[in-house]
């Protein structure tokens, strides 16, 4: 399998007047071709961050300080705006957080999909874009006849199905979903997740979801990348994180979601505040808040280990090892 | 759909009309003496004369009489004789006066409109540089200025320290003792070349959006049939034996509607600029980058064209702002419209043409504000109907 997107040693600061924001630092991950990954971690540990620095749409105060990330081969870090734009959507599409507002208000909604259509290839026709667009609607299940509605005459449901066919309109070879169903009940987001992941599957794209709900990305997604404070702490195969989280942190957010199907729960039942990625201590950035922190978390960063094959975890003390060895034996 | 909603908007400026209307005649009531004396109460007119007003506004009937009446002849545009020019009939002078006004009030209110609308696009995009502080600053004082202080330094600016503008009036009389021409009808000629034009611009505009799909295609449409309509408006005028007049009459028209533009400009231009810096922190504004647009049409026609909404909303309030600085514009450069025959006649005591510029001038302010309802309605397809 080929690497579509790699990701070394990622580090993106803020700039910001109390001092430097280390939203990633050191993230670094490889995902193949047809693959796909979940970036799960608190509501503020850096994953809308590392998902803007692949798609270098960077906010002014924003740095990529180091490191590099290969698209399809090409370090994108490296690239003027107006290679990028060749690059987004009819390399990497996203699928926004909010999808109640992603949709110019005053442009019908199937146009805002052909004209990202038109805007990569200039050959296609408007008669070919919008059965193109049409045909897009079939497949996310809505009524082709809608394109020509305006936003707010489509539900929530409606609307993030219509961006799921805008992320699909360039076939794009990695789609970034960043919380794509956050906004809607649990019902419809259960659904959305499980034709996208079909989709994801039938066209044979790679995929990045993120969610600060592991639950939910261990059903759709096959690897699990694990972010607290900026950093990756557990990396490996969804069922291994699954049943056996490593990491304390991983530990604590499942269970903090007790139920696969359950009620959507803010992370509630991890005790201490979320870290404050100002002024990142050199310590483990978890200490504070973990029950199995000794004098050796407060000493140094800890760096990765390969506790099974492919499952790394950046702790002193992992957890669930003895089941391991078992298994292993 | 918009039909109805258009029919519905009609309706209800209808209904503001009339109610305007009343309050005008119960105002003119409430001076001392009411309106019966008003009207006649002027000493060029003759005892016969007063009589005939008398008779022919029914100023004898009662009060609820004489009001059907006086509804009845403001809508068939009898408006009473005026005193100051005995005996011209309101209507004519208004007839005249108005069509001054309104293009006075459209130039500079399109002007104002289109520059306020991209200087303020520019700002809010390359936010953060000098530029935008001092042009920022600017706008706030000339959105503050006293509008007589405006209108006195740009006299003084252009008419005698570059001495390249006529000071006031409408017309140069040096030039045109020497015709017989009506300086009216030389008027209405330019108001048409301009709504020839105009709607030219608007049917081309249409027929891009209906005939192609590409953004190129649609301008180059647009700009073409703009640009070969004026180059022929212009050939004809100036081929034309009235063309120097027309320059004439455009020639002063060149500082009141400055004058007027600047005085909306500002306000548009910062509310312009707020609502784009909002607008380009919307998700759809990241969507539009993801989509790897260009930056000029992320810009254009996604922040802009979203970010003018407000601008629009603003325009309507600052309405009444707009035609009392419109009032003091005309007076001052002697502009003879309906600004400067409000002020005239209320001096002179010419209650009738009073009243009549009053009442035409309110008229003039709602057509202006249903213009801008069903304008708003074809930008914004949220508006429910
Ligand atoms: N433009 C910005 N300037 C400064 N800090 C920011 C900015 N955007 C995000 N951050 C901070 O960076 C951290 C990571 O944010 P984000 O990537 O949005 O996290 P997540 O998507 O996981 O919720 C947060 O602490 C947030 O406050
Ligand atoms: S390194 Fe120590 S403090 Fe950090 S997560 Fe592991 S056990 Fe807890
Ligand atoms: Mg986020």
């Amino acid at each position: 399998m080929r690497p579509i997107l790699e990701l070394r040693n990622l580090k993106m600061y803020y700039d910001t007047q109390a001092g430097q924001v280390k939203a990633a630092d050191d993230v670094s991950f490889v995902l193949n071709e047809g693959e796909s990954i979940g970036l799960v971690g608190e509501s503020g540990c850096g994953k809308t961050s590392v998902s803007m620095s692949i798609m270098r749409l960077l906010p002014e105060n924003a740095r990529i300080i180091s490191g590099n990330i290969f698209f399809d081969g090409r370090d994108v870090v490296k690239l003027s705006n107006d290679e990028m734009n060749k690059i987004r959507w009819a390399g990497i599409a996203m699928i926004f957080q909010a999808a109640m507002n992603s949709l110019n208000p005053v442009y019908r909604v199937g146009d805002q999909i052909i004209e990202a259509i038109t805007a990569h290839e200039p050959n296609v026709t408007f008669e070919e874009a919008r059965q193109r667009v049409a045909s897009l609607y079939k497949l996310v299940g809505l009524d082709p006849e809608r394109m020509d509605n305006y936003p707010h005459e489509y539900s929530g449901g409606m609307k993030q199905r219509a961006i799921i066919a805008m992320s699909l309109a360039c076939n794009p070879k990695l789609i970034i979903a960043d919380e794509p169903t956050t906004a809607l009940d649990v019902i419809v987001q259960d659904t959305i997740l499980r034709e996208l992941e079909k989709i994801q599957r039938k066209l044979n794209m790679s995929m990045i979801y993120i969610s600060h709900d592991i639950a939910v990305i261990a059903e759709v997604a096959s690897r699990i990348a694990i972010m607290y404070a900026g950093k990756i702490v557990e990396m490996s195969d969804s069922v291994a994180i699954f049943k056996r989280p490593a990491h304390p942190y991983t530990v604590g957010l499942m269970s903090s979601f007790p139920s696969i199907r359950g009620e959507k729960k803010e992370l509630v039942t991890i005790p201490g505040e979320p870290p404050n990625l100002l002024n990142a201590p050199d310590h483990c950035r978890f200490v504070p808040r973990c029950p199995f922190a000794t004098d050796e978390c407060w000493k140094a960063v800890p760096s990765y280990t390969e506790i099974e094959s492919n499952h790394f975890v950046a702790c002193f003390h992992p957890q669930n090892l003895k089941k391991r060895v078992s298994i292993n034996a | 759909m918009m039909l109805k909603y258009i029919g519905n908007r009609i309706l209800q400026i209808a209904i503001l009309l009339v109610i305007y209307v009343a309050i005008v005649f119960f105002m003119l009531h409430a001076m001392p003496g009411g309106i019966k004396t008003l009207l006649i109460s002027n000493p060029k007119l003759t005892p016969q004369a007063q009589e005939a007003i008398i008779r022919a506004f029914g100023l004898n009937q009662p009060l609820w009489l004489q009001f059907v009446d006086y509804m009845k002849n403001v809508f068939t545009l009898n408006l009473g004789i005026s005193f100051s020019y005995y005996p011209t009939p309101v209507w004519n002078i208004i007839a005249e006066r108005l069509p001054r006004t309104v293009l006075l009030f459209t130039v500079a209110t399109l002007i104002a409109f289109f520059v306020g609308f991209a200087s303020g696009k520019s700002l809010a995009w390359n936010r953060g540089k000098t530029t935008e502080y001092v042009s920022t600053v600017v706008g706030i004082i000339t959105y503050t200025i006293f509008t007589p202080l405006l209108i006195f330094v740009m006299i003084w600016f252009f008419g005698s320290f570059l001495g390249i503008f006529p000071l006031n009036q409408f017309l140069n009389p040096d030039l045109w003792i020497h015709t017989r021409l009506n300086a009216q009808i030389v008027f209405l000629y330019i108001l048409m070349t301009m709504v020839i034009i105009g709607a030219v611009m608007m049917v081309s505009y249409l027929m891009a959006l209906r005939f192609s799909h590409k953004e190129s295609t649609k301008k180059m449409i647009f700009y073409v049939s703009t640009a070969i309509s004026i180059v022929f408006a212009l050939f004809l005028w100036v081929v034309s034996p009235i063309g120097i007049y027309g320059a004439d009459i455009l020639w002063h028209m060149v500082l009141p509607v400055m004058t007027v533009t600047i005085i909306s400009y500002a306000g548009n231009m910062l509310v312009m600029r707020d609502s784009m810096l909002e607008t380009i922190k919307e998700d759809f504004i990241t969507t539009a980058r993801a989509k790897g647009l260009p930056d000029k049409v992320v810009r254009d026609k996604h922040a802009a064209r979203t970010a003018m909404l407000p601008v629009v909303t603003n325009f309507v309030l600052s309405l009444g702002f707009v035609v009392s600085g419109g009032v003091i514009t005309e007076s001052l450069f002697s502009w003879p419209g309906m600004g400067m025959t409000l002020l005239d006649s209320t001096l002179a005591k010419d209650y009738p043409l009073a009243a009549g510029a009053l009442i035409f001038t309110g008229i003039f302010v709602l057509i202006a504000h249903l213009v801008v309802d069903i304008v708003y309605a074809f930008l914004d397809p949220r508006i429910r109907y």
